[in-house]
């Protein structure tokens, strides 16, 4: 039997909090779709998505009614763009583009992952293709994302990649003016990429993982903001030891919601089940951010001294709770501080509290990275890429992922704001660098060598 | 006519020693406790005993002795045989939990076990919880059931929350497994 506070608790997470499955995401490899023109492949491509994902959205919603608990998102990662169509030039790489996007919509999905290519030690020429299609490939396209690998602890970081994505960059934002630059919000960079993300944009589906596969992604910043704050109400003596607790077990519910749920609909669709990422990752609404949690746990705002710190507390927690409810963690895993995407976040930026420099300190111990930032319109491809290289450097010699996915407004500058709609919210851009800072360091090219393994401070 | 088994219901104000009187009096008429249960609402004590009789003690005796010793105590007591007749056999079925949140008022119950009952739902727990003390307009009634597969699940759930809304009630109606999945390990 179940005890009254066990059922009424649940009910409130769901109800007050926000609990919800934040992401189900189904890869599809389309290995098997290679051809020696890009009709034949984008006919195969069409169809093997459509095949699999034929019935995701309905059967999310079956399990999600089910249970009660609704899966936000239903989306499709491929297998990276550039392996699977490599023949092919930049031109036809923009068709398989407009392939992914119209099967996405046949699926009735809101985004399509995997426009990727891993070039983190060079380019062969399907990654080359697929880079140069990227900013008429996102700015002709609504659901497609892409996201490219530029470093790895083991190969180290391919500065001629991270110079070519800070043009690419701002060649995609120029190319969406109209709507502030919202191609770059569908391009991730990225180090040390995981091969089985479930979250946007830097869904992908990797190279060793099966034909098919079910991996979901867990949210949950109001749930764990809600736990601390009675906690605290409660018992305002506990300090952060009991208190990481706290979001720890936490965590585990999340989790284990997340898990129950992909597998019952991997179960139905007959897929298999991949793994669960444990992030907390927000939306664009009160009560659903992680910025937030910085205030419950005695923060002015997130930003302030004191971020960093608070901040590892945090996604540690997060792990630790979440790696006891599953046995298949992995994606990102991490807590996510998207600056657009979360209001309270977005809302530091515009204080003032939060600044680009911070919030790369803050990278070093969370996922992801210089996520969702807007910048001035005129900052030039070589400060952008130098803000890439030093993400980057921070996930190579840490061995864990980072990665920037940075939007240069067009036409707008610091302080003005800048609306991508929907999930992907709207922020105050934040002041960048101005000048020729970093260009001279920028064009020395090659490869910074991977570092050594030991002599780990 | 005896029977192997018999069901002992007690019902009465609850006081310390009615587990005890009742337990005494089956232990000397040598009747072996099988299965017990008991709950208390508000201050009512009800229990359920199910116990192996000697064949020479009739139930009528059992009923007796049973009341000479708790009527002072102020509580009935319920003799019957336990049914050799078949028992209800479950069809396939799924477990979910139905909860209701809403001003108290009189027919709550009987309107929203009416739809679970017309579908072949089968309650097999139900309690009233309070949330917020006693603010009558959050009166939370939690119903475990059983959801027969074979049933119109969607008609099941469109009546069932047609007829909360009608009662002036916010229902939701989940799979079991989700709050095992939350709160157990």
């Amino acid at each position: 039997m179940l005890s009254d506070r066990e059922i009424l608790s649940t009910l409130e997470m769901l109800r007050n909090e926000h609990l919800d499955v934040r992401t189900v995401t189904l890869g599809v490899s389309l290995f098997d779709c290679a051809a020696q023109d890009v009709e034949s492949f984008c006919r195969k491509a069409h169809r093997k998505i459509l095949s699999l994902a034929e019935r995701l959205v309905d059967t999310c919603n079956e399990v999600g009614e089910k249970y009660g608990i609704p899966v936000v998102n239903k989306r499709i990662a491929v297998s990276p763009i550039a392996v699977a169509a490599a023949p092919f030039d930049s031109r036809e790489m923009v068709a398989v583009a407009h392939t992914l996007d119209q099967a996405a919509k046949e699926a009735g999905v809101d985004f399509i992952g995997g426009f990727s290519a891993l070039v983190e030690k060079g380019f062969t020429t399907g990654d080359l293709s697929l880079i140069e299609a990227i900013p008429e490939a996102l700015a002709q396209t609504e659901r497609v994302c892409a996201s490219i690998n530029v470093a790895s602890t083991r190969a180290g970081i391919n500065m001629d990649a991270v110079y070519l994505m800070g043009q690419t960059i701002k060649e995609a934002a120029a190319k969406t003016s109209h709507a502030d630059g919202i191609a770059c919000a569908k391009l991730c960079v990225f180090a040390n990429i995981p091969q089985d993300i479930p979250f946007m944009a830097g869904a992908y589906l990797g190279v060793g993982e099966p034909d098919a596969v079910i991996n979901v992604g867990v949210s949950g910043p109001g749930v764990v903001k809600k736990a601390i704050d009675r906690a605290r109400s409660t018992q305002p003596s506990l300090d952060l030891g009991q208190l990481a607790d706290i979001i720890k077990r936490t965590a585990f519910k999340v989790t284990s919601v997340g898990e129950l749920i992909g597998r019952e609909v991997a179960r139905r669709l007959d897929i298999p089940f991949g793994v669960v990422d444990l992030s907390l990752a927000p939306t664009p609404n009160v009560g659903d951010s992680v910025g937030e949690i910085f205030q419950s746990l005695g923060l002015r705002s997130i930003g302030v001294p004191g971020s960093t710190a608070l901040l590892a507390l945090l996604n540690d927690a997060v792990k630790k709770g979440g790696a006891f409810a599953s046995s298949y963690v992995g994606g990102l895993s991490g807590a996510f501080i998207p600056v657009s995407e979360d209001l309270n976040i977005a809302q530091a930026a515009a204080e003032g509290f939060l600044s680009l420099e911070k919030l790369e300190a803050m990278t070093s111990v969370c996922s992801v990275g210089l996520d969702m930032v807007a910048l001035p319109g005129d900052v030039s491809s070589e400060t952008l890429a130098a803000i890439i290289a030093d993400e980057m450097a921070i996930g190579v010699i840490n061995k864990k992922t980072t990665a920037t996915r940075l939007i240069p407004v067009p036409g707008k500058k610091a302080g003005e704001k800048a609306h991508f709609g929907g999930l992907l919210g709207e922020a105050v851009i934040m002041p960048a660098p101005k000048g020729d800072l970093s260009s001279g360091f920028i064009k020395l090219g090659g490869r910074i060598p991977a570092p050594t393994q030991s002599l780990i401070n | 006519m005896n029977s192997d088994k018999v069901v002992i219901c007690v019902l009465g104000s609850d006081r310390p020693g009615i587990v005890a009187s009742v337990s005494k009096v089956l232990y000397e008429n040598r009747c072996n406790i099988e299965d017990v249960s008991q709950t208390i609402l508000q201050s009512v004590f009800a229990g359920v005993f199910i116990a192996g009789i000697p064949e020479e003690i009739s139930l009528e005796t059992l009923h007796e002795r049973l009341q000479e010793r708790l009527a002072p105590l102020g509580l009935a007591a319920l003799v019957r045989p336990v049914s050799p007749q078949p028992v209800y056999e479950p069809p396939p079925r799924e477990p979910f939990v139905v909860i209701t949140i809403g001003p108290d008022r009189v027919g709550l119950v009987a309107g929203i076990t009416e739809v679970m009952a017309r579908f072949g739902v089968n309650i097999t727990n139900l309690r009233a919880a309070f949330r917020g003390g006693t603010d009558p307009h959050r009166n939370v009634m939690i119903y475990e059931v059983d959801i027969p597969l074979e049933i119109d699940q969607k008609a099941f759930k469109k009546a069932l929350r047609d007829r909360a809304e009608e009662l002036g009630l916010d229902l939701s109606l989940q799979h079991r497994d989700i709050f095992q999945a939350i709160h157990r390990i």
